[in-house]
């Protein structure tokens, strides 16, 4: 589905991403950890197009998104839930749902049917300015948003962040569920025990660098990863 | 009775500021810049429209028209060339940049049309409305200038809260990287962003001109400070501040001028605008710059 291969970025004269490649196959859950700065957002980012690697390629279905711009990607099946929700807070909840779809605005009626029954939290506060919403409904709605574009690729960027533990949980069952529905989805994540315990293979990115990669299972199991990410 | 005719002059005037201000003020909600080149706009719309209907006897409606899209493509290309080179570049050279875009249209007038004030013909046929026995008196550029603005107002609303691009336009005003992610082509709605400015602009030229008919190079300049005042006064990215902010200054301006002192009256529309930011630095209407998480 997706293919990173050898990009190299850089912020001015920082080297951020160093040689990084991973991959991520239809109808997996693949986990980026990794410390503060380590660079995964960075990774989503080019990956999306707001940010340019000086070398290497990217693929998404076997076409080359490498230049292409971040605005034709909606269309081609990739969606990015941005850290920090980047929700549009003066805009009422529908109205971010409607920029969602704003590609496809086929079938909205259905997609937005689909969206509430996921979160019927949204459905109640659908005409509330998004400003108002809570950590946890504004996550929502920021995922909301993204399904709204019907992705075959869904890029989280810290869906937990700032969120208290039930509703991080909340969060996760929800990735399980549209996993299971067929999403494809790479997900970037500071709780590494709950990425690794729900990703089929996973990635750990060390100061831009791609340090260790493997099953999700084995990644929770190693040492080194206990020693760094896990606390013990 | 003066004060009635001063309050209907003072709209009137204020009328034309506001619709000015619309686009200061849209440009700087999605462009986050100030657009210094918005008031020489209105001056090549006016020229335009002064060409169509003396040169060409055209008929006002077509100058009108022909205004707008000159002004249109103007105000894209100007964007295209001078502005969207520096997106990523400090505000600073931006607004030079604009000054610089500004002195061009200016100069470029001056070269094509010479430095002598033409008269301009009003485009408003209907006749005056005498009330009160002929005491007020209440011209038909007021008129239509008050309506034109109440209407571009009222579309102008509906448009940015239910059409689609209306409301891309807003989420690009909150947040461009997020606005991409949603699939919004981010340039062209700047460049729409611009062409509804710029027609605009030819509009109010079109009205200045028939309210007050001196038209020279120069004759966007002060209309377009005084707009941009506006649009800072009513809280700058706020569409129902630029026409509050136009039409309160509009209305200051002339009472002042009518009741205090005509050579004054500019520095009294600017030390309100002073007065207004120090107490509400955002403006009248203006928003809270909402804090990132």
């Amino acid at each position: 589905m997706l293919k990173v291969d050898n990009i190299n970025v850089y912020y001015g004269k920082i080297h951020a991403l160093k040689d990084v490649s991973l991959e991520v196959k239809e109808g997996e859950i693949v986990a980026l950890i990794g410390a503060n700065g380590a660079g995964k957002s960075t990774t989503l980012k080019t990956i999306s197009g707001l940010l340019r690697s000086e070398t290497g390629g990217i693929t998404l279905l076997d076409e080359d998104i490498s230049h292409t711009d971040a605005y034709k990607l909606v269309s081609k099946g990739m969606a990015h839930v941005p850290e920090g929700r980047r929700i549009f807070l003066q805009m009422t909840v529908l109205e971010n749902l409607e920029m969602g779809a704003y590609t496809n605005d086929k079938d909205v009626k259905e997609k937005l049917a689909d969206v509430f029954k996921r979160f019927p939290r949204l459905e109640h506060r659908k005409n509330q300015i998004a400003g108002t919403l809570s950590g946890g409904e504004q996550q929502m709605l920021a995922m909301g948003r993204a399904l709204m574009s019907n992705p075959k690729l869904l890029m989280l960027d810290e869906p937990s962040m700032g969120l208290a533990p039930i509703l991080v949980q909340q969060i996760f069952d929800i990735i399980k569920e549209l996993h299971a529905a067929g999403t494809t989805i790479l997900l970037v994540e500071q709780n590494a025990e709950m990425a690794l315990a729900i990703a089929d293979r996973a990635y750990v990115l060390e100061s831009g660098r791609i340090a260790l990669s493997g099953t999700g299972k084995e990644l929770a199991k190693s040492d080194a990863i206990k020693k760094a990410y896990l606390g013990g | 009775m003066a004060f009635l005719t001063n309050l209907i002059n003072g709209l009137s005037l204020g009328s034309v500021y506001a619709i000015i201000a619309l686009g200061y003020t849209m440009v700087y909600g999605i462009a986050k810049m100030l657009n210094f080149a918005h008031g020489d706009v209105i001056m090549v719309g006016a020229y335009i429209a002064y060409i169509t209907m003396s040169s060409l006897g055209l008929p006002s409606f077509v100058a009108i028209i022909f205004a707008m899209i000159v002004c249109t493509v103007l105000g894209i290309v100007i964007e295209r060339l001078a502005y969207k080179p520096l997106r990523q570049a400090t505000s600073l050279a931006v607004l030079i940049t604009a000054i610089g875009v500004s002195y061009f249209l200016q100069n470029a007038a001056l070269l094509i049309f010479g430095s002598a004030p033409v008269s301009f013909r009003s485009v408003v046929k209907i006749p005056a409305l005498k009330l009160f026995g002929g005491e007020l008196i209440v011209t038909g550029e007021s008129m239509v200038t008050v309506i034109a603005c109440i209407i571009i107002m009222i579309a102008l609303t509906i448009f940015t809260k239910k059409s689609k691009m209306g409301k891309a336009m807003r989420a690009v005003s909150e947040d461009k990287g997020a606005a991409e992610l949603m699939g919004i082509n981010v340039n062209v709605t700047i460049s729409a962003t611009f062409a509804i400015g710029s027609a605009l602009a030819a509009i109010a030229g079109v009205l200045l001109c028939s309210a007050y008919p001196v038209l020279m190079p120069t004759t966007g300049s002060m209309p377009g400070i005084k707009a941009f005042t506006a649009a800072v006064f009513g809280g700058i990215g706020s569409i129902p501040g630029a026409m509050v902010g136009g039409l309160l200054l509009g209305v200051i301006e002339t009472f002042s001028k009518f009741y205090i002192s005509t050579e004054l009256s500019d520095a009294i529309v600017f030390a309100v605008l002073i007065i207004v930011l120090l107490v509400k630095p955002t403006g009248i209407l203006g928003k809270k710059i909402s804090e990132k998480v």
